[in-house]
């Protein structure tokens, strides 16, 4: 463990300043979207795409394209393709995300096992290296969460009345189908910008663990929203502090601090301790 | 048509509802075949027929949350087109209560946040437009129903009655012609029913709403409808009370077995 004053002295590095405003920007956009995620039951689609995109990732190496140019359009092309099968065939979503992913997976592995050379940068695919964070990644993450905010803000009562009752929401004239295949895509590329900074392995938690955290806190659906959001940002700047402090990689830091958060809302200590 | 204009409301004499030789298949099965009829404004209209009998597809249909195969719906004088649609303000006309209301519980939502989901436009706005207004709309409706203490409560911690009440201030916070009820009380007990109806005939009173709602509760039907629609995959009958629940068309709707058995138990 480092004494206090080096770990923030740490944060004087460029790449250190880059891997924390991208986790706060990826913590609050995946806080943001996670609490729909969630009272929607796809928590899973996060995952699956997650291991899904080293599909998309080997066929890049194969072709030898960068990861990072590979893996925005094939999360769209997921995400297309799942809300469409999800829209086709009767199957249950986790059941049909199982399948996609399962597939994925596989046939990545046989890909990236026939290449040799690419064998050392499996385990940043894996855990992801939020220090490796460019200035470009930075701007993308900071327009999706432009984008994201836009299209949740504006579009707020449809969203909460698709997530209630999705025939009353169809009665009232809503494009069920549209709104769904654009949430699904926004979520595709979050988890496709997060998943180098975080993995493939460790990217459904950013979606996931603030939503479940402020569920818990929340006194009504708008600051369940919001709450969401501050803790994946909250949880991003702790997790690399702590990283910086215990010279711990980054990635799982954030992750474990999400626990932290969520295992405190879920027992009452954030309340009791009038954090919240 | 005006699209940016849409005419409203109709004209005494015309439909507010209007269903043509209505066909809707579930798969390779018919689950409505050729159902036609028209509802002028001020009527209280009551599906009724057994299980399976396409009552709810009917509604689902006329709402546009199920596709036909062939046929006309016509809400408030405007066509619902192939895919569904129909213009925005005809829609804000129109509420629906889908049998049941089955919400996931875990869903933070309150009382007042869903109250006013039934009041918001639901286009592109930003979430603090017409605050004021709406909260002012969403008391109103809730201290109507009597259910104004409940507003910060989660829909979660709600009494099968008390949702029942959230709901029909949900129809009430902005003016409606057309109510559609899919078995609206279903899951309460009798006095939580009698106490349901006698609200929903006070706002009807108050509001001047068209109702149509299915039911299984023929006693019900004949004590407050005006209009009784008899379906069986087809419509079998359709009047007043006092024709349409007549023996012979109930026994054509439900069997004879049914109007044997009903006889029996009034006659207990």
């Amino acid at each position: 463990m480092q004494d206090l004053s080096t770990a923030l002295a740490l944060f004087q590095y460029p790449f250190m300043q880059r891997a924390l405003i991208g986790g706060v920007l990826t913590g609050l956009t995946g806080g943001l979207l996670g609490s729909f995620t969630v009272v929607r039951q796809l928590s899973f689609f996060s995952d699956a795409l997650g291991h899904s995109a080293l599909l998309g990732i080997s066929i890049g190496i194969v072709c030898g394209l960068s990861p990072s140019v590979v893996v925005l359009p094939f999360a769209l092309l997921f995400a297309i393709g799942v809300t469409y099968l999800l829209e086709k065939t009767d199957l249950w979503t986790d059941a049909l995300l199982n399948i996609v992913y399962s597939a994925s997976l596989a046939i990545a592995v046989i890909i990236l096992s026939s290449e040799g050379s690419y064998q050392g940068g499996i385990s940043n695919l894996l855990f992801g290296d939020i220090l490796a964070l460019q200035t470009t990644d930075l701007w993308v993450s900071a327009v999706l969460l432009l984008g994201c905010s836009a299209f949740i803000g504006l579009t707020l009562r449809t969203q909460m009345l698709l997530t209630l009752h999705e025939p009353l929401a169809i009665a009232r004239g809503v494009n069920v189908y549209a709104h769904r295949m654009a949430f699904m895509v926004l979520l595709s590329l979050v988890v496709a910008t997060a998943i180098k900074a975080i993995g493939v392995l460790l990217v459904g938690a950013f979606v996931v663990i603030p939503a479940c955290a402020a569920r818990s806190l929340s006194r009504n659906f708008s600051s369940y929203i919001l709450l969401s959001a501050m803790l994946g940002a909250l949880s991003a700047a702790a997790g690399s502090f702590c990283s910086a402090l215990f010279n711990v990689p980054s990635g799982p830091s954030i992750v474990v601090t999400q626990l932290i958060l969520f295992l405190a809302a879920s027992t009452g200590l954030l309340r009791r301790t009038r954090l919240v | 048509m005006g699209r940016n204009h849409p005419h409203i409301p109709p004209l005494p004499s015309e439909p507010i509802l209007s269903v043509e030789q209505l066909t809707v298949r579930r798969g390779q099965q018919a689950a409505l075949q050729d159902v036609s009829f028209d509802l002028v404004p001020g009527t209280d209209a009551a599906i009724i027929g057994p299980n399976g009998a396409g009552k709810s597809t009917l509604v689902q249909s006329i709402l546009g949350i199920l596709p036909r195969e062939s046929g006309a719906v016509t809400l408030l004088g405007h066509r619902l087109n192939a895919k569904g649609q129909l213009p925005g303000e005809v829609r804000q006309q129109v509420a629906y209560l889908p049998q049941n209301f089955l919400v996931d519980r875990r869903i933070p939502l309150t009382v007042k946040e869903l109250v006013a989901l039934g009041w918001d436009k639901l286009g592109l706005q930003l979430p603090w437009a017409k605050a004021k207004a709406r909260q002012r709309a969403v008391q109103q409706a809730l201290e109507r129903v009597e259910a104004g203490h409940l507003g910060r409560k989660f829909i979660s911690a709600l009494s099968g009655g008390e949702t029942k009440r959230v709901l029909l201030a949900y129809c009430l916070v902005r003016s409606r012609q057309l109510l559609i009820l899919d078995e609206a009380p279903a899951g309460l007990d009798v006095r939580g029913e009698a106490d349901f109806y006698q609200l929903l005939y006070e706002l009807k009173a108050e509001q001047g709403w068209t109702i149509l709602q299915i039911s299984h509760d023929l006693d019900m039907v004949r004590k407050h409808c005006d209009r009784v629609i008899c379906l069986n995959r087809r419509l079998m009958c359709q009047g007043v009370p006092e024709t349409a629940l007549a023996p012979e068309n109930l026994s054509a709707t439900y069997g004879s077995e049914f109007v044997r058995y009903r006889h029996n138990r009034h006659a207990c």
